[in-house]
């Protein structure tokens, strides 16, 4: 069964060129035909589908699309054409977070989010304890969030994403800020995942761990979607692509 | 968006109640200040109208504390409304729930606040011998339909705001005219004055002007007046709806 099927998904963003946020000068803008928008699609006909217990790696360089494909997948950005259909609850894991507001508690953030996931009071409670501890910070259960560092942070987000059972889950970036500790904890936890027959939609920049861990990737390249497949072709093809275009930014 | 609505309930409930408390979190009386607020205000007005215009009203004080309160749920639901979206950009950016929800809790904040001075209001009304009557059943009504204009008003602002920052300063100007339109320190019933009808088209202000009738003046609501205030209330939901569905999409990247 497909768990995930994404069908001709375009998105384009509106850039104005004066980023109009008060309603005088959305007005003035309206009189003024100089203050337009610069169009910018940010993906193009992406198509691909996920099955269950299947790992979809992500790869491209920056500003390829690849982060706003997961945030069209997890519904909180919609596509400007295309369908995506979903069949499971999500976990999602973008922009380094999954919500925490920062003048709330760790363990208040935590409640929160369970809540988010459909989980009972009890059912939370019971997992606060581990969660804290696997992201190494029991210590700091009644600290506001707006006090931890963004190691910190991202340790709680991801313990707290990864210990409330997913169905699917989406993960960009996850391991940049995290030590060396804690990613063989994490490691760890993907491992368990692949037996589980969890789904995981994955976004990194790190070659090695795509090819451990997905069974298919897709490369993006300007929005565009240049393959889908094999691991190790598409990290081959990933590197040629980069190797053979100049640097845009001459150092 | 009902449903929604039910099955998100316990999340509905963890933000509300979270709301509350951050609000008065880092003040020494806490919550006493959701108490305190209205009683300040209270003075303030009474020493005006009753030093300075010796009113011939019994009670006044009543009928200046309920305004004030009712005044207040609708004041703070709005404002809490208004920017329930743009002040929880993780929610809306990080993670997906269904939007209402983040303006609905915050609405339900403002019905946890506003029944606390209610039950202020009782006490003032206790401790001045006032007991209320038979007619004191309208005043459920009244209240829930309160709460359906702010919720209904807080969808339209809120998805506004989001995307016009200027909502909130425009609001602020209207919530002060509303102030000084809403019959708070006016009576309604014995005025007089050329604008009167003009003023009563005002939700807030045949609110008010009922729920004295009801709780003070023992007198049966007009089922005129309780139709006129259920169906600009629900009116108000419609449009605000309308309005919150269509800029929705958009808002992770408006936020």
């Amino acid at each position: 069964m497909d768990i995930i099927e994404a069908k001709n998904i375009w998105k384009n963003y509106k850039i104005p060129h004066e980023k109009k946020n008060t309603l005088f000068e959305a007005l003035y803008g309206l009189l003024d035909s100089k203050m337009g928008y610069t169009s910018f699609t940010a993906l193009q006909d992406i198509n691909f589908t996920v099955k269950k217990g299947e790992w979809l790696g992500v790869i491209g360089h920056n500003g390829s699309g690849k982060s706003t494909l997961l945030k069209i997948i997890a519904n909180t950005i919609r596509p400007t054409k295309g369908k995506i259909t979903v069949n499971g609850k999500i976990t999602s894991f973008l922009e380094l977070g999954i919500g925490f507001q920062p003048d709330l508690t760790a363990k208040e953030n935590i409640k929160i989010y369970g809540a988010i996931m459909g989980l009972s009071d009890s059912e939370v409670d019971n997992r606060i304890d581990s969660i804290l501890e696997f992201g190494g910070l029991t210590r700091f259960k009644d600290t506001k969030t707006k006090n931890f560092s963004s190691g910190m942070i991202v340790r709680l987000a991801f313990s707290t994403a990864v210990q409330i059972e997913p169905e699917i889950l989406l993960l960009d970036e996850v391991l940049a800020v995290g030590d060396l500790d804690f990613q063989r904890k994490s490691f760890e936890i993907f491992e368990g995942y692949r037996e589980m027959d969890k789904t995981v939609v994955y976004v990194s920049h790190d070659l090695s761990t795509v090819q451990r861990f997905c069974d298919k990737v897709l490369l993006l390249s300007h929005g565009e979607q240049i393959g889908i497949g094999e691991p190790s072709e598409m990290i081959q093809l990933y590197q040629s692509i980069v190797s053979s275009t100049p640097s845009q930014c001459p150092l | 968006m009902i449903k929604n609505l039910c099955k998100y309930r316990c999340l509905v409930k963890r933000l509300a109640v979270s709301d509350f408390n951050v609000r008065y979190k880092n003040s020494v009386l806490g919550f006493f200040w959701s108490l305190l607020d209205p009683l300040l205000m209270l003075m303030v007005l009474y020493i005006i109208f009753v030093d300075v215009y010796p009113s011939t009203q019994k009670n006044y004080h009543l009928f200046l504390l309920l305004g004030i309160v009712l005044w207040d749920f609708f004041t703070k639901g709005t404002s809490m409304g208004l920017s329930s979206i743009i002040n929880k950009p993780g929610l809306v950016r990080q993670v997906y729930i269904p939007r209402e929800i983040l303006i609905f809790s915050s609405s339900i904040t403002a019905l946890m606040m506003a029944v606390l001075e209610l039950g202020v209001f009782g006490a003032f009304m206790a401790s001045s011998g006032l007991i209320p009557t038979s007619t004191i059943i309208y005043f459920p009504f009244i209240f829930l339909n309160i709460f359906i204009l702010v919720f209904g008003t807080s969808l339209a602002l809120g998805a506004l705001n989001t995307y016009y920052r200027d909502i909130q300063y425009i609001w602020a100007v209207i919530l002060q005219a509303g102030f000084f339109a809403s019959g708070i320190f006016i009576d309604f019933s014995t005025y007089q004055g050329e604008f009167k009808n003009l003023l009563l088209l005002n939700p807030m202000a045949r609110i008010i002007l009922i729920s004295r009738e009801s709780l003070l003046y023992n007198t049966v609501v007009s089922s005129s007046d309780l139709i006129y205030c259920f169906a600009s209330s629900i009116v108000m939901l419609v449009i605000g709806y309308l309005i919150f569905i269509n800029l929705e999409p958009g808002f992770a990247e408006e936020v």
